[in-house]
């Protein structure tokens, strides 16, 4: 019998193998790079309807993170403010900037509401609550980044499921150093604090997850319900 | 000032729900703006599908969705603040209004939690004088009525369409302000207004304005529990309500009143009773002691009849003679002077033996001398009485007012009057009945019907047609439109619920309680005051204000006493007065003579028919409420259908020949059910095939009216009685609109409760009933442990005695430090704790599903359900399925076992198969230590943490259902379709009440069928695809209205979900989760209120500090029950409630030889049988079946040590 197959088909299976793991190992290096949070949320920076900026009201006039965000030592939420909250100074404070038309419009009327954009979403199974973070030592800058030096605010932090399983496993005693990420809570909201440069030495080597007793959990229990 | 409970004028016409724009998506704009995201032609799809369109349509939209136009990027959310932040609102955190549940004549104080501005669950105000917290399961339930899509959304008017024959009357929305002018001119003679009945002072307040002006007024309500005032009245001389105490009283006879079940304000008596019952340490107290007694006297298996430690079957309507049998033994036995009443008595007396020789039968062969019965029954109430015990007699409201009066004279000669017979002023109503208003309507008179719905539940002998057709305007203020009531109404008033009402009642007790709205009406509905102020054309209309005016007249002014009887809930110091007033026998005895009346004794053609409130639907009122549907009835554990229930013996007469094929007799020893060798029938109903039950239909004529139904067994059941539940068959409601049969057919008005004269004739038919027990019995495995009251000292420890974990077995196997709990080790000795034959200890080295993970600084949750306690009444099912957004499934689900709900009430019979001893247990997930799911996951969904809690993450199920199928408690339920989002009422794209969407026909229920199709033609999943968070509800997708009206279905659903819980998809494992949301907020507000306070105390004071105090975290099925049967909290803190009561020696674990180590245990049952009585079992029955299955004498009846027929107090 004659040669059925050309000679080149010898090397075909090999290359077809050779093939499909080049070409698996390109997606999957490509979808664990293109397709995780780290890429997909960092950087999130959607337009506003109104030109808020974080950096004039906190960084340049002293505002607290809470004169704005005032539920969320109370409750899961931290609520954006209604804009009677912007109305207290801006009913004086560029009265008639038309960058502000739609906080004015609302304060008139309740059925316009401003359309903030969301930018920190969690999926609806996760059940997040900002009181008890932010009462047991976490500042928002742990999560939210440096929110008073941004223009306009972008999502800072990846926030996966490893993002919050990083924190709360490094407060097991078993990893590491804990406190990295605690600090005394009148610095809570001071998002330029850094606790290694604090002058009092006390606070500087403060072992807060022993002497506060901070028992995160690693549990599912902790964010599913 | 803008609190929270007034919306401003712009917060009440904007949108409440702001996290999202999707919730607007209804309107037709938005709808245009989604839709031109898409090319033409994807949307419409008119042809059945080819594969060509497919790929061109799928490739099309997969080019958009990831790669093309929109990118990679997640859709935008938004956020919608407010324009003015309301005072004291914090988002995220609930709010709590104390308001109440008027019910027929009393009301439920309630407290209800409030998540961003609308109520999502029910709770029991605690803090009221009368209640512990704990609700009913119709209070629990009617948070769903709120959001039920069928209710009256617009007003209406009639308008009359077509010519000729087809000529049609039918209501058509328009605007309210029309409509309400119908109701000027209605202030005089000529108007008849029909209402239920209500406690509530305002509303007395404004009839009475009106009835100054000539209207009159009827109330009707087709269960009615007035007959106990009016014996009452009767008997004591002026105008009184009893009430009564059951904690107080040591002994209960119970002449067909189902206290626990159907009565009034049951949950108040079950409050009551299992005070009466609880025994709170059996170390040291003596339950033979402490505990009450119940017996009672019944046709149907009512709640109540399985509570009982004695009972007494006799066909209802004969029940009068029982207590004329115990009037007349009361008096002979406490030598009481009661004149000729005792020889009128004797008319009835005479032959009480001779026609129920076999009241009860005992261990199968004997029979009961039921004048015997009688007589020890009382004694034993005579001989309490005269130790100075208190007692307590009552009769049900199915009875006469002849038994009533026997009741309290009875109580009157035990000296139970004003201890746990209290009499309270009582001012009646005056009005009408609905027969009165039959007979005084006259041509062109007007009719108001406020709430109700006369047209379906008035008795049957009334002529509702021949009412109506002669009114001038017919005005219908109604919660549904689509009732049989509104539908011939000439104008229609959406009701407000009462959860969106202003309003008052008064609770059973006569304390002034407020019904404060949670929410502004959601489709604009009136409160029945603001109806009547109306009418009056009165100055005020406002309800809130007409209440507060109420208020006023009764408490004084001032803002402060007003804000404090909303905070409260209820009016302190309110309560009725009590009256003192001696027994007056001769009115009784006048009133006897007059009305009394031998009712004739059932037979074998001639059967009694016995109509009851429903433990579901109560008279119809709920009948389109899926949660109260889908709860099984506790006695028949039968969902979604009312049944025709027969006894054994009637069910054999009716079969005749055919018994034996129907009937499901156990094959033993593959010889048929012999009765001698013990034990019943494994199943109660006929023949099922594969766990369904298809049942014969059988019509019921009475008074020469027919109904048809299926016929159901039901043991416990007088014979030649048929026991019909009313509130079915009303036809109204997507829901429940195909559910049972319509008993008000074949009531009237005479006999409204009972009847003799009725036959049962096969119709040929058969019908499923969807039924979640199919196994009735316990088969003679101890999962429920009981006891007898007077042998429980002597054999304290007798739990540890059954099954393969008993001391017998394992005693020689491993125990002691070994198997402890680590914080065990310092404290008291753990022989308490089940010794098994495994050596596992959670936490410990060898634990498999578990090592080192329990964190012993953390606090431990465990639960105790205390069987002695609960009474089964279901509270608690309800709750779980409110809290944890449980949906409902539909009939077709549950009769394929498919049913949702997390934790079941079991209901096992034993003994006699005519009179069987009945136990209830609670389960729900057992979150053991050593949790067999735990193991099997192959995600790893479902895992254990540090607390003790088997968790579930829903994210992560993929729904192998391997873990259900390794569970020995079957606690766990699967989601085998999307139950919530299946349209409800719907069926091959057409309207059809009761279906869930293409649920018989398992072939079309996926979205990839093409069969399945949108009202506007779509395919599913096109429809999906373009928005998968709605629902497939016809309809809604195209903005095309019925009737003029949007269908809002969808938009309810989402208000109903507690926002704490997830809502699970199809293919995700759920169950039980301990309340792990409320576990968690309670752990999240504790460590948010102490912060860093922490800092300087002592290790154990930060640990005790952080921790959540005992009683702070209540399940909900904990928060509902009435009994406070379920006991949850931390098992290593030595001061907790758990912790004693894991101690007690009646504690068990269910199925514990597993090793399982569940967290939730179990106090065994004890029963207090009166040793006296011809029916006495010396042990309980379901001993008896184990220790003939198994073996084992463990209360040593064999050496001969239980205890002889001694009465033991």
């Amino acid at each position: 019998m004659s040669d059925v197959f050309p000679r080149w088909t010898n090397r075909l299976p090999g290359q077809i193998i050779f093939g499909l793991l080049l070409i698996g190992g390109v997606v999957t290096a490509g979808l664990n790079y293109y397709f995780t949070p780290k890429y997909t949320r960092v950087g999130y920076q959607p337009t506003q309807p109104v030109p808020f900026s974080h950096s004039i009201h906190v960084k340049q006039l002293g505002l607290d993170c809470r004169y704005c965000h005032d539920g969320v030592e109370k409750s899961w939420y931290s609520n954006v403010p209604a804009a009677d909250t912007c109305i207290n100074c801006h009913s004086a404070v560029r009265a008639d900037d038309p960058k502000l038309e739609p906080i004015r419009a609302s304060y008139k009327d309740a059925n316009k509401p401003v359309e903030w954009v969301q930018i920190h979403k969690l999926p609806d199974y996760v059940y997040f609550n900002h009181s008890v973070h932010v009462n047991r030592g976490v500042s928002c800058v742990e999560c939210h980044g440096r929110v008073d030096e941004m223009d306009e605010v972008r999502h800072e932090k990846h926030f996966s499921m490893t993002f919050c399983l990083d924190c709360h496993r490094e407060l097991s005693p078993e990893n590491g150093d804990p406190n990295k990420r605690l600090r005394p809570l009148d610095k809570i909201t001071d998002l330029a604090y850094e606790r290694s440069e604090d002058p009092d030495v006390k606070v500087r080597d403060f072992d807060f997850v022993k002497e506060w007793h901070v028992k995160t959990s690693e549990n599912c229990s902790a964010c599913h319900r | 000032m803008n609190d929270n409970s007034t919306p401003t004028n712009e917060q009440k016409s904007g949108p409440r729900y702001w996290r999202s724009l999707e919730h607007k998506a209804d309107s037709p704009e938005f709808r245009a703006f989604v839709e031109k995201e898409f090319p033409s032609g994807v949307d419409l799809i008119e042809d059945p599908v080819s594969r060509r369109n497919f790929m061109k349509i799928m490739s099309a939209s997969f080019a958009l969705a990831g790669l093309g136009v929109s990118g990679c990027r997640r859709p935008e959310h938004k956020i919608l603040p407010f324009s003015k932040m309301p005072e004291n609102y914090v988002h995220g955190a609930p709010q709590l209004y104390a308001t109440s549940m008027p019910t027929r004549q009393s009301a439920v104080p309630l407290v209800v939690k409030s998540y961003d501005g609308r109520p999502i669950k029910i709770e029991g105000n605690a803090e009221h004088p009368n209640s512990n917290g704990g609700t009913d399961q119709y209070a629990q339930a009617s948070i769903l009525s709120l959001y039920d899509p069928d209710r009256g959304l617009n007003f209406k008017l009639a308008e009359t369409e077509g010519e000729g024959d087809k000529k049609k009357k039918s209501l058509k929305v328009i605007a309210k302000a029309k409509v309400l002018e119908q109701l000027n001119d209605l202030a005089n003679s000529k108007t008849h207004v029909l209402m239920e009945q209500s406690s509530s002072p305002s509303r007395a307040r404004l009839v009475d304005g009106l009835k100054a002006k000539g209207v009159r007024f009827y109330e009707y309500e087709p269960v009615d529990f007035s007959v106990h005032a009016e014996a009452a009245s009767i008997a004591f001389g002026s105008s009184i309500k009893p009430a009564y105490k059951f904690d107080k009283a040591k002994a209960i006879l119970s002449l067909d009143c189902d206290f626990l079940g159907t009565e009034e304000s049951a949950f108040e008596n079950i409050s009551g009773f299992a005070a009466g019952r609880r025994v709170k340490d059996d170390d040291t107290e003596n339950p033979a002691e402490v505990m009450n007694r119940l017996y009672s006297v019944e046709g149907l298996l009512s709640l109540t009849g399985t509570n009982a430690d004695h009972r007494l079957r006799i066909p209802t309507g004969s029940v009068g003679r029982v207590a004329a049998l115990a009037l007349k033994e009361a008096i002979e036995q406490a030598d009481v002077n009661a004149g000729e009443i005792v020889d009128e008595l004797e008319t009835f007396v005479e032959d009480l033996n001779k026609d129920f020789p076999k009241g009860h039968a005992v261990d199968g062969d004997g029979e009961v001398d039921t004048a015997k019965w009688v007589h020890e029954c009382v004694a034993d109430l005579v001989r309490l009485s005269k130790r100075g015990e208190k007692t307590l007699v009552v009769a049900g409201y199915r009875q006469p007012k002849e038994v009533h009066l026997a009741a309290m004279g009875i109580n009157a000669i035990l000296q139970n009057i004003g201890e746990t017979l209290l009499l309270q002023a009582h001012k009646p109503s005056g009005n009408g009945s609905i027969e009165d208003l039959a007979a005084g309507f006259n041509k062109g008179d007007n009719l108001v019907v406020l709430g109700g719905d006369p047209a379906y539940n008035a008795p049957s002998d009334i002529d509702w047609d021949d009412i109506v057709s002669k009114a001038g305007k017919f005005i219908r203020h109604g919660f549904y439109s689509v009732d049989d009531t509104s539908k011939t109404a000439s104008a229609f008033i959406p009701a407000a619920h009462y959860l969106e009402s202003w309003g008052d009642a008064r609770t059973s007790d006569g304390t002034l309680v407020p019904v404060q709205p949670l929410i502004a009406p959601l489709f604009g509905g009136l409160t029945e005051l603001e109806v009547l102020a109306r009418i009056a054309s009165a100055e005020e209309t406002d309800p809130h204000k007409i209440t507060r005016a109420t208020f006023e007249a009764i408490a004084g002014k001032g803002d402060r006493k007003w804000d404090k009887f909303l905070h409260d809930g209820f009016l302190a110091d309110s309560a009725a007065n009590t009256v003192f007033a001696e027994f007056d026998i001769s009115a009784a005895s006048d009133a006897w003579k007059k009305g009394a009346k031998k009712v004739p004794l059932p037979a074998k053609g001639d059967l009694e028919v016995t109509f009851f409130r429903d433990h579901s639907v109560d008279d119809g009122r709920w009948g389109n409420n899926g949660w109260l549907l889908e709860t099984p009835n506790p006695v028949t554990r039968i969902t979604w259908d009312n049944v025709l229930l027969v006894s054994l013996n009637t069910a054999l007469e009716l079969l005749g020949s055919e018994a034996k094929d129907l009937l499901d007799f156990e094959k033993v020893d593959g010889k048929e059910y012999d009765k001698k060798l013990g034990g019943l029938p494994g199943r109660f109903g006929f023949h099922s095939e594969s766990g369904r039950f298809f049942q014969k239909e059988y019509n019921l004529t009475i008074s020469g009216k027919k109904v048809k139904g299926a016929i159901w067994l039901l043991p416990g059941m007088a014979d030649n009685t048929v026991g019909v539940a009313l509130g079915y068959g009303r036809g109204v409601g997507r829901v429940g609109g195909a559910a049972g049969f319509n008993a008000y057919d074949v009531r009237t008005a005479g006999e409204q409760h009972f009847a003799v004269g009725a036959k049962l004739e096969s119709a040929d038919s058969k019908y499923e009933v969807a039924c979640t027990q199919e196994q009735g019995v316990m088969d003679g495995r101890p999962v429920v442990r009981e006891c007898n009251a007077d042998d429980f000292s002597a054999h304290k420890d007798f739990v540890k005695h059954f099954d393969l974990d008993s001391i017998h077995h394992t005693s020689h196997l491993v125990k002691g430090d070994d198997r402890g709990y680590p914080w065990e080790k310092d404290r008291k000795q753990d022989e308490e704790l089940p010794a098994s034959p495994y050596k596992n200890n959670f936490g410990g080295e060898d634990s498999v599903s578990a090592p080192k993970l329990m964190d012993i600084e953390r606090q431990q949750w465990g639960m105790v359900i205390d069987l002695g306690t609960c009474v089964g009444c279901n509270a608690c099912v309800v709750a779980c399925q409110s809290e944890n957004n449980i949906p409902i499934v539909g009939k077709h689900q549950v009769a394929i076992g498919r049913e949702m709900s997390w934790i079941n009430i079991h209901r096992y019979f034993s003994g006699d198969e005519h009179n069987p001893q009945v136990t209830y247990q609670g389960v729900a997930c057992q979150h053991c230590e050593d949790a067999p799911c735990e193991s099997v996951c192959p995600v790893n969904a479902t895992v254990h943490d540090e607390e003790g809690l088997n968790l579930m993450a829903y994210n992560r199920c993929v729904g192998t259902r391997y873990c259900s199928n390794n569970c020995p408690y079957k606690v766990r339920r699967f989601n085998y379709y999307d139950y919530n989002r299946r349209p409800m009422g719907v069926e091959d794209g057409e309207r059809k009440p009761g279906k869930f969407f293409n649920d018989d026909n398992d072939l079309n229920n996926s979205p990839l069928h093409p069969g399945n199709k949108s009202s506007n033609g779509e395919w599913e999943l096109i429809r999906w695809y373009k928005d998968p968070s709605r629902g497939s509800v016809p309809g809604l997708d195209d903005g095309k209205k019925e009737n003029g009206e949007f269908d809002p279905e969808w938009d309810l659903i989402k208000l109903s979900k507690n926002p704490n819980v997830t809502v699970r998809m199809r293919g995700v494992m759920e169950k039980c989760t301990y309340c792990v949301q409320r576990i968690q907020s309670a752990k999240i507000e504790q460590k948010a209120k102490v912060r860093d306070t922490v800092e300087n105390l002592e290790r154990e004071e930060k640990i005790s500090t952080l921790d959540v105090p005992d009683g702070t975290i209540v399940a909900a099925c904990e928060q509902a029950c009435p009994a406070n049967s379920i006991t949850f909290g931390d098992i290593s803190d030595p001061k907790s409630e758990v912790y004693r009561l894991k101690r007690q020696n009646r504690n068990y674990s269910l199925l514990g030889f597993l090793d399982t180590r569940p967290r939730t245990t179990y106090l065994a049952k004890l029963r207090n049988p009166n040793a006296s009585m011809p029916d006495y079992f010396d042990i309980p029955n379901t001993v008896t079946e184990y220790e003939d299955k198994h073996h084992g004498d463990i209360f040593k009846r064999k050496e001969g040590k239980t205890n002889g027929k001694e009465p033991k107090h």
